[in-house]
Formats: C-alpha cells, sequence, structure tokens
C-alpha cells in the first residue's frame, strides 16, 4: 500500500541521495532553460512583427525567427527538461543511481553537441559570417532543404535521446536483478513506457533525415518524394506532442497530488493511461495531413479514430488527478461540493502553476477535438487556430508544469533554497494571463481564416469584418499576451539564477513524490508486460501506415517525381525572395 | 518557507482512506466541463455552417444534387 518508499531517507534532498546524477540533471535542467529563454525572446520578435506592433526584422528573415523559435522551444526546451526528469524518477522510484554516470554524461554531451549544430545552422541565416542556411521550420519537410549541418545536429540530438532511454532500461534492469518479484515503481513505468513510444516514433524521423533529406541535401541524390518526407514526419510529429507531454503527466500524477497533501487515487489507472498512450501514439499522425492531397480519405479516417480513442487516456487522467487533489484538500480539512477547491495549497507556486497548467489543458482539450474532426479541421487547417491550441499545450500545459516543477527541482538538485517563492507565485500567473490573452486570440483569428507562419498578415487596405471583434484588437490581444508571457518569462529565470546563487540550504524538503490510495498490488501483473505492450504498438503502427505510405511511394516514387525542392541551404538575397513574393501579389 | 512539504504535513488535519473517500466535487468538475464541451460543440455549429457555406457536406449535397 505505501508506495513513499523513500520515507527512509526522509530529510535528504536528491543531491544528498544521488550526487553524481544530480550535476547531470541540473546541467540538462540549464540547457533547457537556455533553450527556453532565447526561444521565447523570438517568440515576442513574432508576435510584435506580425501585429505590427513593431519591426526590426526584415520580414525575410521572419522565417529564420520563427524556426529557431519553434526547434528551440518544441524539440530543445522540451526534450532536455523531459530527460532530467525521467532521469530523476528511475533513479529516486528505484532507490539506486544510474549504472554508469559516464554514459549518463556522454549521452547528455551529445544532445548538446546536436543542439549546438542546429542552432548555428539555424542562425547562419541572419548572420552572414555564417554560411549555412536553415530556415525550414521545425517540421522540416520537403520541399524546404536545410545545410547538412541542421540534419546532423538533428539525427545526433535524437540519437543522444536513444541513449538516454537505453541508460534508463539499463538502470531498470540493475534493479530487476536484484528485485526480481517487485512491480516496476510507477515513475520508472512512466518513464519507460515513454520511451518505448519514442524508439518506435523517431525511427520514421531518422529513416526520413538519413534515406532521404540529408542525401539529398548533400547533393548524393536529386529529387525527393516531398508527400513522402511530409508524412514520415508526420509519424513522429503526432507522437512528440505526447513524448513532451509525458513529462508534464507524470508531475501531475506523482506530484500534484502530494502538493496537494494526499495520495495519487490510482497507481493502476496511471498505469493503463500510460499503456494507452505508448499504444496510440504513433498510428494517428496522419490527422495532421487531412488537407494533404495524395492521402485517400480512408485512411485519414482511422487516423480521425485512433485519434478520438486517444482523447481516452487524457480524459482518465483529468479524472484521477482531479480525484487526489480533492483527496488532498479534504485531509487539509476542505468540506462541501466545490467548498474543498479552497483548502487546496494555492500559495504554493508549484502547486499552483501545475494547476493551471491542467486548466488551460482542459481547454485545449476542446480547440483538439475540433482540429481532430476532418471536417472542421478544413476550417482551421494552417490558421492561426492552430498555433493557439498549441501555445496551450505544449506552451502551457507543458512549459508551465515545467517551469512550476523547475521551482522544486532546482533545490533539490542544488541543495540551494529557491530565491523567491513570491517572485514564483506572480511568475506562475503572469504566465497564465498572458497565455489566455495571446491563445485566445490566436483561436479567434484562426476562425476567421487568418493564416499561421505568414510575416505580414496586414488585413489593411480593403473590406474585412470579422463576425465579431476586429483585427486591430485581436493584434492587441496577442502583442500584450506576448508581452505578458515574456515578462513571466524573464520572472522565471531571474529567479533560477539567484537561486544558484543562493548559500547551501539544509532546511530543503525530502526528495519525495506521492504514495498511492489504490496501489500496484491492486492492478493486473499484464500492465508491466512491456514486451507485449510494445508488441502491439508496433502491429498497430503498421496496420496504420503500411498502406498509405505503400500508396504514397507507389503514385509519387521513393524519390519523387524529380522534385527539386527549395534549396534554402544556401544564402539567397532577401531582396530576390521579396521580389518574388511581389510578383504574385497587386 | 522553504520546507512547504513539512508543512504540508502539519496542515493534514485528518487522514481519509481508500474506502470512505468519495470523490464527489471531482465528479461535479468534470461533470461541468463536460456541459462546457457540449456547449461549445453546439457553438461551432455556428460558427461552421452558418458563417460560411458549408464545406464538407457542400460537397456531397452537390454530389446527390440537392445544392
Ligand atoms: C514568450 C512566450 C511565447 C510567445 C510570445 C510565442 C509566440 C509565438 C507566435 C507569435 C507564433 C506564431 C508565428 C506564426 O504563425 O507566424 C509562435 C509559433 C510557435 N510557438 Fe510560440 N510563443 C511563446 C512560447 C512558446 C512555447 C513555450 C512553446 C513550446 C514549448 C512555443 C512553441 C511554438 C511553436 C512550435 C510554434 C510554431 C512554429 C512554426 O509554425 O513553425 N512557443 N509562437
Ligand atoms: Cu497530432
Amino acid at each position: 500500500m505505501e508506495v513513499t518508499r523513500m520515507s527512509s531517507t526522509a530529510g535528504q534532498t536528491y543531491l544528498d541521495q544521488f550526487p553524481a546524477e544530480a550535476k547531470v540533471i541540473k546541467a540538462a535542467f540549464w540547457s533547457s532553460f537556455m533553450a527556453l529563454a532565447i526561444g521565447g525572446l523570438l517568440g515576442l520578435v513574432q508576435a510584435l512583427h506580425r501585429t505590427d506592433v513593431l519591426r526590426f526584422i526584415d520580414s525575410a528573415d521572419y522565417y529564420t525567427v520563427l524556426t529557431a523559435h519553434g526547434v528551440l522551444l518544441a524539440i530543445t526546451f522540451t526534450i532536455f527538461f523531459l530527460v532530467g526528469i525521467f532521469t530523476w524518477a528511475v533513479t529516486t522510484s528505484l532507490d539506486r543511481g544510474v549504472v554508469d554516470i559516464r554514459f549518463t554524461w556522454a549521452w547528455y554531451i551529445m544532445m548538446v553537441v546536436g543542439t549546438i549544430l542546429v542552432g548555428v545552422s539555424i542562425l547562419g541565416g541572419v548572420v552572414d559570417a555564417i554560411p549555412t542556411n536553415a530556415d525550414v521550420l521545425f517540421t522540416f519537410y520537403a520541399p524546404l532543404q536545410a545545410h547538412p549541418a541542421f540534419y546532423v545536429g538533428l539525427v545526433l540530438f535524437v540519437v543522444g535521446s536513444w541513449l538516454a532511454g537505453a541508460d534508463w532500461f539499463r538502470t531498470w534492469w540493475a534493479w530487476r536483478k536484484e528485485n526480481p518479484d517487485e512491480r516496476i515503481p510507477l515513475p520508472t513505468f512512466m518513464a519507460l513506457t515513454t520511451t518505448l513510444f519514442w524508439y518506435l516514433c523517431t525511427l520514421g524521423v531518422a529513416l526520413s533525415i538519413l534515406v532521404f533529406l540529408l542525401p539529398w541535401s548533400l547533393g548524393i541524390v536529386d529529387s525527393v518524394n516531398p508527400l513522402l518526407t511530409r508524412t514520415l514526419f508526420w509519424y513522429f510529429g503526432h507522437a512528440v506532442v505526447y513524448f513532451w507531454l509525458m513529462p508534464a503527466y507524470m508531475m501531475w500524477y506523482i506530484m500534484l497530488p502530494k502538493l496537494s497533501g494526499g495520495k495519487l487515487f490510482s497507481d493502476p489507472l496511471a498505469r493503463v493511461v500510460f499503456v494507452l498512450f505508448l499504444l496510440l501514439s504513433t498510428p494517428v499522425g496522419i490527422h495532421h495531413q487531412y488537407l494533404d492531397p495524395g492521402i485517400a480519405e480512408g485512411y485519414k479516417f482511422i487516423a480521425m479514430t485512433n485519434t478520438m480513442f486517444l482523447l481516452l487516456p487524457s480524459l482518465l487522467t483529468a479524472f484521477t488527478v482531479v480525484a487526489s487533489m480533492e483527496h488532498g484538500a479534504r485531509q487539509r480539512g476542505g468540506t462541501g461540493y466545490l467548498g474543498w477547491l479552497k483548502a487546496l495549497p494555492w500559495r504554493d507556486p508549484v502547486f499552483t502553476g501545475m494547476a493551471l497548467a491542467g486548466l488551460m489543458f482542459a481547454a485545449a482539450g476542446f480547440s483538439g477535438m475540433i482540429n481532430a474532426g476532418m471536417n472542421i479541421n478544413y476550417l482551421v487547417h494552417n490558421t492561426w487556430w492552430v498555433v493557439g491550441h498549441f501555445h496551450l499545450t505544449v506552451g502551457t500545459a507543458v512549459a508551465l508544469t515545467f517551469m512550476a516543477a523547475a521551482y522544486w527541482f532546482i533545490p533539490q538538485v542544488t541543495g540551494k533554497e529557491l530565491w523567491s517563492r513570491r517572485l514564483a507565485l506572480g511568475q506562475v500567473l503572469v504566465w497564465f494571463v498572458g497565455m489566455t490573452f495571446m491563445s485566445n486570440a490566436m483561436h479567434r483569428s484562426g476562425l476567421f481564416g487568418m493564416p499561421r507562419r505568414t510575416a505580414e498578415p496586414q488585413y489593411q487596405g480593403f473590406d474585412f469584418e470579422p463576425a465579431v471583434g476586429t483585427v486591430g484588437e485581436i493584434n492587441a490581444q496577442v502583442a500584450l499576451g506576448a508581452v505578458l508571457l515574456t515578462v513571466a518569462l524573464a520572472m522565471f529565470l531571474l529567479n533560477m539564477v539567484m537561486t544558484s546563487f543562493n548559500d547551501d540550504s539544509d532546511s530543503l524538503p525530502a526528495n519525495t513524490y506521492a504514495g498511492t490510495l489504490s496501489g500496484p498490488e491492486d492492478s493486473p501483473a499484464v500492465l508491466d508486460n512491456l514486451k507485449l505492450w510494445t508488441a502491439i504498438a508496433v502491429v498497430l503502427v503498421i496496420v496504420g501506415y503500411t498502406l498509405p505510405l505503400a500508396s504514397i511511394v507507389d503514385s509519387g516514387g521513393l524519390f519523387g517525381p524529380d522534385i527539386g525542392g527549395f534549396q534554402l541551404a544556401i544564402e539567397t538575397d532577401p531582396a530576390l525572395v521579396l521580389e518574388s513574393v511581389r510578383e504574385v501579389m497587386p | 518557507m522553504a520546507s512547504a512539504t513539512e508543512q504540508r504535513e502539519t496542515d493534514q488535519v485528518h487522514e481519509i482512506g481508500h474506502e470512505e473517500y468519495d470523490p464527489i466535487g471531482t465528479a461535479i468538475l468534470i461533470g461541468i466541463y463536460f456541459l462546457i464541451l457540449v456547449l461549445l460543440w453546439l457553438f461551432m455549429y455556428f460558427v461552421e455552417f452558418l458563417g460560411n457555406g458549408p464545406t464538407v457536406v457542400g460537397a456531397l449535397l452537390t454530389v446527390v444534387g440537392l445544392a
């Protein structure tokens, strides 16, 4: 019943327990924060540029900025934080260190080198001294083509994350030898199931990069099939969404109940949820391609059906997590049908940040259902609605949970007390308010067709009357929201920097996570059969993807109908680009 | 101040076990959420169909000769 196994080490922080691992985790967190700082600032540049509040970059350079924003936030920030949290989760819940810390450093350094290569090759788009260009956006499929260094960097980063997964598996195998009859502790179970679908989905991008995009960029092959690289990207592109989300889910399952003063409602339910994500994360990617010609409606319909099933684990999560919070609130003396909400620790920034992140995720659930429906998707596809949606999911449910978690984790891995809890509480609130403005306005503008990924959506010089509100009002909300978000970001970073200058503290809370009301002994052992679930996941992927891929290759050829693409690998004169744009615009 | 965990332990006024715990508040909140979802879906009907010409259905109607 009692899962708080760390009670044996009460009062000990993670740093006390695992000093060597704490160093790697701290490094991973700081890599993540650096990506967040740069990426977030570029987000402000975009928001002000698009809304014409402040334009100091050339519109032709907008795509360099947008690529960096997407890659640094959606890939670098999220995944570096993930590897930190998962390393913490595995070692803490198995109560043992990694097998070989040199291996742990090796994958971390590999990921850093990959990130630097990617970052520098993108930066080449605006810095003349760097002879590269990679304005291919974070989706990087053909016909856009980047400098080879961009793809090589991505490969290093992904292989680094694979090795991180291997590290967690090794640690678990070593533990299993010593504890042959025990159930996998929940946090480790979450990390391992997530790693398994990560392996499954990244095979798609690895294939796309190594067989098509990199050889094409190097000039070894001179054509690719754009639809094939797109489909391979989205084969990975939906699962990566869950890869970002799983560490946030982990925090909601194993930290929120504890912070609320209660216990996780059900360990078995949590396992079911993670198994469902392993099964369903990948065979849904085609729901990003509802509007792609060249993929038959039937395959899109299958992807839609799988997607609707994927709502199930998220609804289960909503129930389990809220029930755990209610349990905590009632143990703290909360009463009434909804009065218990007042008994929650709203002054704790870690709790409040995660709770607000969860609330925004609930709102994103609605816009996600709209995106998922094949017919309504036509209405919002490639508009700012979609951007509004994923700033609620990855941009808040994930990012705000991570920032809130950092307020607990950074003291744990550094042994230093958080510099200011009040600033932290203010920070999560400002982020929430800023995102409410920005995301709501983005959703609305999408409904009247405002495109995403556009430097100058002007809506001037002609009659344009949206049903509700005006373009000017929408733009003002986006700009205001973006400024608030940037302020929140600065507050976060200030707190992190000042914390690392703090003196060592010995009054920090012990490294624990939530116990459970209903523990693993209440769940069937088959839930822990990772081989079985992986096999079913592979079968589902084969069923979902074989026919569409075969028909894409059949109609477009493996290397495409002679598609040269847009060679963004070499410097193009922005004046030329603008000229060609002007040719098609009156 | 930093020892949020300790604070919480003292904040606990009574212990509630698995059998006696009945998450009624959670059921209410989830119910409200579903209600909001249904209302938004209804609202979506107006956005999708009344603001613009029908999209997918439009094609179908043309095919069967209704439009
Ligand atoms: C300071 C906070 C932020 C601001 C002001 C901001 C602003 C923006 C804006 C205005 C766009 C749309 C550009 C366009 O469609 O032309 C955008 C795109 C995007 N943002 Fe953010 N954002 C912020 C934080 C985040 C975070 C935290 C994440 C993820 C963790 C994120 C991920 C993305 C992604 C993936 C895109 C799409 C890029 C693309 O279309 O290729 N953003 N952001
Ligand atoms: Cu998706």
